[in-house]
């Protein structure tokens, strides 16, 4: 089946997509909005109000120390992101001075907030926060631990507890999770692959539907702009069908690989350096297996998508008809998306092997808790069965489709056309 | 010698017989029309010869054998309905659709180059198709069907959608390729047309053959008692004339029949004792639509098919 004429078409299929600005804007774009999320979100960490000023007011003296000592140890001090004054008051003078107070509030840069640490804290633990924005999570979830250390240290202070005692109170639980696989150290493992994993199943989404999109819209031209017939009577319907399909993947796996390009770099060399928490770890064999399977799963794909595009002849109707391909793409993605709150799941177990459904879930599973070798190769030959057992159907809707004009047909006619000699 | 044989092609479509155990044969360096109104057969006809629908029965053979891919190669093939890629440049089709007909290379390059510079579009080769006005994508497609230099052309209602100077223009591609010894088949539902340009024909109604062979021989054939007329003046008196046997009025002529051949003279004689102004009076003539119309036409719609088709010939 592969000849010449195959591969005529597989290369006017790259070109055209290869360089058709809508290709290369999304190709380009993808790792650039990847790069730019990831800017973003350091810049927003370092642009974080720095010596927020507040005022710490306690109703006593002791608390008063106390919540000093704590606050001059605290890392969120020594950064600078906060700056604290301290003072002791009533509730009676505290109402005054807040009033005294109120202008300053206005202008975050003068008077960032008042915290008001009351007597009764030390039965309910309940402070108030006074500022002009007051539900400020990010301050209250900064601030949660050091008070609550300050008000454990004065409210057992009283008590006649050694520090050891005192410190093991004061501390809270930490989680750390570890990886354990049969074949290796047990390790510390960090955030990294959790990102890792809906980074995959995102770009393998994406791409997926794009890439399908495109192979629709460029059968239906070819079948609305007549230009079928010509080609037809130099290809056969099937190899026009191949060729199209192997330069749709190819596409596709080209697209993949430009994604990842930046996660193959982090994990190949020393040019980046990500915090400890976010360490990727994988190795290259996942990527090229990712793509190996990407590439057999898509040619079932975009064989679906390529029979869709030959049934209508405008992409209003298509898209309707598009609906059962889509949700193939769909219900894997959500399964691997449900992975990352617990990778365990059966049905992701299952899901990992099912056609259609592989091409996603794998990866995902791959990355989180890894995956055995049998099963890896069993998920390619599942693909690759599918494949073959799509294909004839495909491509006989396919060649009696793309000669079809006029009438958009009906479901029932589509199964029919089966039946037909071509 | 025939060079195609084409032998009791069937195809059914549900239950619509399109081509109905359809056979003739296309002689060697003639120019051969399948002939018959919309719907016919033509198209599914030619189809199945370029091995664009399997047929449920029957066979295409070139010189006693069954065509296949190599066939293909060798046709220039313009269908009916046409297009081309509108993002791709004019050179990149032509090269194109000459590399899924197994040729490329310089030489191909070459000989684009000297269809372009023919045609005048040269200097807009590098453009891309939907820049193009739609004569000159016509022309395009002219070229990108020559190109590979096919032994066969074959040629789908050639004329439908072309401007009176492509249609010029095709005629003489279609004369040129004749003369270089090649096969051209093409389909067309305006018998003028046929009529002017092929040596050899099959007329097809309802999926079937309904005659085939040498234009000249079918129209010697058919020809006798016919006397094809142009007048001005009343005819209406020849009707219920003891040796008129029909008249039928095709526009511009009206065509007689006699009852018995050696009547001719007579009816000449009668129409200029009538004061009819005789313009033109051809013993012995009959032309294509009369005798589709003796065939296929004892319906309404073929009547009505033949006055449309009148109108649709002037164009060509």
């Amino acid at each position: 089946m592969f000849n010449y004429r195959v591969f005529a078409v597989i290369k006017r299929e790259l070109m055209e997509k290869l360089f058709s600005k809508a290709f290369i804007a999304m190709t380009l774009l993808v790792p650039g909005f990847m790069f730019v999320i990831l800017g973003i979100q350091a810049l927003l960490m370092t642009s974080e109000s720095k010596n927020l000023k507040i005022e710490l007011i306690s109703e006593n003296q002791t608390l008063t120390n106390s919540l000093q000592n704590e606050m001059q140890s605290n890392g969120l001090v020594k950064e600078g992101k906060y700056l604290f004054y301290f003072s002791t008051l009533n509730r009676e003078e505290f109402k005054k001075y807040l009033e005294q107070k109120k202008e300053q509030l206005q202008d975050e840069k003068i008077l960032g907030g008042i915290i008001y640490v009351p007597s009764s804290a030390m039965k309910d633990k309940k402070i108030e926060y006074y500022a002009k924005s007051a539900k400020n999570i990010s301050l209250f979830r900064d601030l949660d631990g050091p008070i609550n250390k300050a008000l454990i240290d004065t409210y057992f202070g009283k008590a006649n507890l050694t520090k050891e005692e005192l410190d093991f109170a004061r501390m809270g639980v930490d989680f750390t999770g570890f990886k354990v696989l049969m074949d290796e150290n047990i390790k510390e493992e960090g955030y990294g692959n959790m990102v890792l994993a809906y980074l995959f199943t995102f770009l393998l989404y994406m791409s997926m539907i794009m890439i399908g999109q495109m192979t629709m819209q460029s059968v239906i031209e070819e079948k609305s702009s007549r230009i079928v017939e010509v080609i037809l009577s130099s290809v056969s319907p099937i190899e026009l069908m191949a060729g199209k399909i192997l330069g749709a993947s190819i596409t596709g796996v080209f697209q993949m690989a430009i994604w990842l390009s930046p996660v193959i770099l982090i994990i190949s060399t020393s040019w980046f350096v990500l915090p400890k928490e976010l360490i990727f770890d994988i190795n290259g064999t996942v990527i090229v297996y990712m793509l190996i399977n990407f590439f057999i799963g898509l040619i079932t794909f975009i064989g679906l998508f390529a029979m869709i595009g030959s049934i209508f002849d405008n992409p209003q109707d298509a898209s309707t008809g598009t609906l059962p391909i889509i949700m193939l793409i769909m219900i894997p993605f959500f399964i691997a998306i449900s992975m990352m709150e617990n990778p365990n799941r059966p049905i992701a177990e299952i899901a990992s092997l099912f056609p259609f459904a592989s091409l996603i879930v794998m990866p995902a599973k791959l990355t989180l808790v890894g995956a055995p070798l049998w099963q890896l190769g069993l998920a390619i030959v599942i693909n690759i069965l599918t494949f073959l057992a799509i294909f004839p159907v495909a491509g006989k809707i396919y060649r009696v489709g793309i000669l079809r004009t006029g009438k958009k047909p009906k479901w029932s006619e589509v199964v029919k056309w089966l039946k037909y000699k071509y | 010698m025939y060079s195609l044989e084409v032998k009791n092609l069937t195809k059914t479509f549900d239950k619509l017989v399109a081509v109905d155990n359809a056979s003739f044969e296309v002689p060697d360096g003639s120019i051969f029309g399948l002939i018959g109104r919309n719907g016919a057969g033509k198209t599914t006809t030619i189809r199945m010869m370029m091995g664009i629908y399997l047929p449920d029965n029957g066979e295409v053979v070139l010189k006693g054998v069954k065509v296949g891919q190599e066939f293909k190669n060798r046709v220039g093939y313009l269908p009916e309905e046409r297009g081309l890629y509108k993002k791709m440049k004019v050179l990149e089709t032509l090269l194109y659709f000459a590399e899924v007909k197994g040729k490329s290379g310089r030489e191909v390059q070459k000989k684009a180059d000297e269809y372009l510079k023919k045609f005048d579009l040269y200097d807009r080769r590098l453009s891309k198709i939907e820049d193009l006005s739609k004569g000159n994508q016509q022309k395009v497609q002219f070229i990108a069907t020559i190109l590979h230099a096919p032994d066969f052309i074959i040629l789908d209602e050639p004329f439908s959608g072309l401007d009176p100077v492509n249609t010029n223009l095709l005629k003489d591609i279609i004369l040129e390729m004749k003369q270089r010894g090649k096969v051209i088949i093409f389909s067309t539902h305006l018998m003028d047309f046929a009529e002017k340009m092929c040596d050899h024909i099959a007329m097809i109604d309802h999926g079937k053959i309904i005659l085939k062979g040498s234009l000249k021989e079918i129209k010697s054939k058919y020809a006798q008692r016919n006397v094809s007329l142009s007048y001005e003046g009343d005819i209406s008196f020849l009707k219920g004339n003891g040796i008129v046997e029909k008249i039928e009025n095709y526009g511009n002529t009206t065509g007689i029949r006699v009852k018995d051949a050696n009547q001719t003279q007579q009816l000449l004689k009668m129409l200029v004792e009538n004061n009819i102004v005789v313009k033109k009076f051809d013993a012995n003539d009959i032309s294509l639509q009369e005798i589709f119309i003796e065939l296929a036409g004892k319906n309404e719609d073929s009547t009505n098919f033949v006055m449309l088709n009148k109108k649709e010939a002037k164009n060509v």
